[in-house]
């Protein structure tokens, strides 16, 4: 109930502040640094790309004096620790962070918030309260992929499940929507299941090396970057193709497109947009203007269907992700996760 | 006493113990699934080992000329090597030779460079070669973009082709170690190699040209590795920055699991295939079996040591 209201308090407020956003120069003489663990893969990328954009037009425009990116070189949490202290020191009136680990970041995290830094985790969240977490809703993204098929496949279906970096909280959370679908459509059943690491060559090899012994697979569940590689594994093998739950990559959406176009193939995307590091810049930009929210953040995920592939394809750069750009007024619609 | 002297000759092929492994996570694998599917698992396990091989023949080689030599920019190279190559091809048949022109260009350089860092500015092989691996993975990540390039149809068709359900690759490849263990046991090279590994200074005392042998060493281990980014390009139908990940520690394991020694001096060619075929069956079979990722790896872990120590405690054996 207090949640509700909260909610309720947010959306109004942000709705009567909505025609005076444009005027902001409260933060005007503020910096926000990104803290970034990871660079080396597409969403990474996409990510970073879209942190520039964003902040490049908001510095443009005296918003904010400077929002500077950092990324680690190795993807450590003991570096990563280091980097924010340096950020503390450097005097940063917001640190923004993709985090390596949900705790191992806390100290540091614990000591900026004591320094008067208000800190914004997304995607890689930390569990620091004093933080602020922007995370997709990860489990239903899941769910989300098992709810298609279960509608493709009334009849029931053998489904491979892809699976990301064995460790990583978001890899756990996705199985755990993949589990809930099962037991929510039990005619799914998920015959085998494969580590891909969110990398095409990866997931190939992986899905190469078990599907000798799998009977016939109607379906594959990935989590991202590893689509194509599943679909050049089957290729390879010689199997039909199976329905793949794609994650969003512009070379998943051409050869998805590629096999529409050739033989009527259908499937389903979803992904969370990179551009939420954006996201996470306006949420910083907008606490340091005095605006209350809560600690918790849900960002929608994106998904594309049979209907929306071209819409989506269009104007998708090379190598690039479906994205978003998230503005200002997308803060106010942001909503918190429902008590668990 | 007959039977005494063929288990000597047995023991005196240590390649022998990595292909007797992979040949029991073969069965083990069949015997789970009765049998169905030996012909693919084969044919896979011969595809993806041929690129563990080719990044293995040229890390035995570093680590042949003895302790300290490791060469470990080879994840950073591959995934710039594929970058560069299918950059170059354009998608483009007619472009394929500029393409692996391009690529063996970017290998030659690499090497060139890693040995300059551990020669001209004395930083242990180890250190520079990791350094180097920074500098190259950046480079990757400005140049590719991690756009995703389609190879040109033929080289795709050569990557992924095979014959009586054997990959050209694997081939290809085979022809390579034949070739890498040709150069090691009977030119002046690979003798040399062989010396200046077993000791350095008796080797520059015996007039072998111990620099120049080092140097060539590190140069051909980036130009395998950037062979293996190119062709690993065209088998997956483009090029990603995380290409080259799992080559760090695979390079080493495939060397070192082949039963060549890690002191150095002591190469073993035949080995590097029954190690690559090991560490892709053990994968297989642990995926097959169902386990989940923890117990992959921990049982992936035990494995290998049992392995090793199964290697090594054949060494001691013959020291008796």
């Amino acid at each position: 109930m207090e949640r509700h209201m909260l909610r309720c308090a947010l959306l109004s407020s942000a709705l009567l502040l909505a025609p005076f956003m444009s005027a902001q120069a409260d933060t005007a003489d503020k910096t926000i640094a990104l803290s970034n663990n990871y660079a080396g893969n597409s969403w990474r990328q996409s990510m970073l790309s879209s942190w520039q954009q964003t902040t490049d037009q908001a510095v443009k425009a005296g918003i904010i004096a400077g929002a500077d990116s950092f990324t680690t070189g190795e993807n450590q949490a003991t570096e990563q620790a280091a980097q924010i202290q340096n950020l503390i020191l450097q005097g940063y009136n917001a640190i923004v962070i993709d985090a390596a680990s949900p705790t191992a970041l806390n100290g540091a995290v614990k000591q900026a918030c004591d320094a008067g830094i208000i800190v914004v985790s997304f995607d890689g969240v930390v569990t620091e309260p004093c933080a602020y977490r922007i995370s997709m809703d990860f489990k239903q993204s899941g769910l989300d992929g098992m709810n298609y098929l279960a509608k493709r496949f009334p009849g029931g279906a053998n489904i491979l499940e892809v699976r990301g970096l064995a460790g990583v909280s978001v890899d756990e959370l996705i199985h755990t929507g993949v589990m809930a679908g099962t037991s929510k459509h039990p005619q799914l059943k998920v015959v085998g299941s494969v580590n891909g690491n969110w990398s095409q060559t990866a997931a190939q090899k992986a899905v190469a090396g078990i599907l000798p012994s799998l009977p016939k697979i109607d379906a594959v569940v990935t989590q991202g970057d590893d689509g194509f590689g599943v679909a050049q594994a089957f290729t390879a093998a010689g199997r039909p193709l199976p329905v793949i739950i794609f994650g969003n990559r512009e070379e998943e959406l051409a050869w998805w497109k590629k096999q529409k176009d050739a033989n009527g193939y259908e499937a389903f995307s979803i992904s969370s947009a990179p551009s939420i590091s954006s996201l996470a810049f306006w949420v910083a930009q907008q606490l340091l203007d005095g605006k209350q929210m809560p600690h918790d953040l849900l960002s929608p995920a994106i998904s594309v269907t049979q209907d929306t592939l071209e819409s989506s394809l269009k104007g998708l750069e090379k190598g690039g992700i479906v994205s978003h750009v998230y503005s200002v007024d997308d803060v106010a619609q942001l909503k918190s996760p429902v008590a668990q | 006493m007959n039977l005494s002297l063929q288990l000597n000759r047995v023991r005196s092929k240590p390649w022998l113990w990595s292909f007797l492994a992979a040949l029991l996570v073969w069965l083990a694998t069949l015997a789970f699934t009765r049998g169905e599917g030996a012909g693919a698992l084969t044919s896979g396990a011969l595809a993806f080992s041929a690129f563990f091989v080719i990044v293995g023949v040229g890390q035995m080689f570093v680590i042949t000329t003895g302790p300290g030599n490791i060469d470990l920019s080879i994840p950073a190279n591959i995934a710039l090597s594929g970058a560069v190559g299918m950059k170059l091809m354009e998608g483009q048949d007619s472009l394929i030779a500029v393409g692996v022109a391009g690529v063996l260009a970017v290998g030659v350089l690499i090497g060139c460079a890693n040995y300059a860092l551990i020669r001209v500015l004395r930083i242990p092989p180890i250190i520079a070669t990791l350094s180097a691996s920074f500098l190259l993975q950046s480079m990757a990540i400005a140049y590719g973009r991690s756009v995703r390039i389609a190879p040109p149809e033929l080289f795709y068709q050569f990557s992924t082709g095979r014959l009586l359900g054997i990959p050209y690759l694997a081939l290809a490849v085979a022809l390579l170690t034949v070739v890498a263990g040709y150069v090691l046991s009977r030119t002046l090279y690979g003798r040399w190699t062989l010396a200046v590994g077993q000791n350095m200074r008796a080797a520059e005392l015996a007039g072998v040209r111990v620099e120049r042998v080092r140097w060539a060493t590190y140069v051909l281990s980036a130009v395998f590795a950037s062979v293996c980014g190119v062709l690993l390009a065209g088998f997956s139908g483009g090029a990603s920055l995380s290409m080259g990940d799992e080559y760090l520690l695979a390079s080493i394991a495939v060397v070192v699991i082949g039963g060549t020694s890690v002191a150095g001096g002591f190469s073993n060619v035949p080995g590097l295939w029954g190690a690559a075929l090991f560490l892709y069956l053990l994968v297989s079979m642990l995926n097959t079996f169902g386990a989940s990722a923890g117990v992959r790896l921990i049982l992936t872990g035990v494995i290998i040591i049992a392995v090793i120590a199964a290697v090594s405690g054949r060494k001691s054996q013959r020291s008796l």
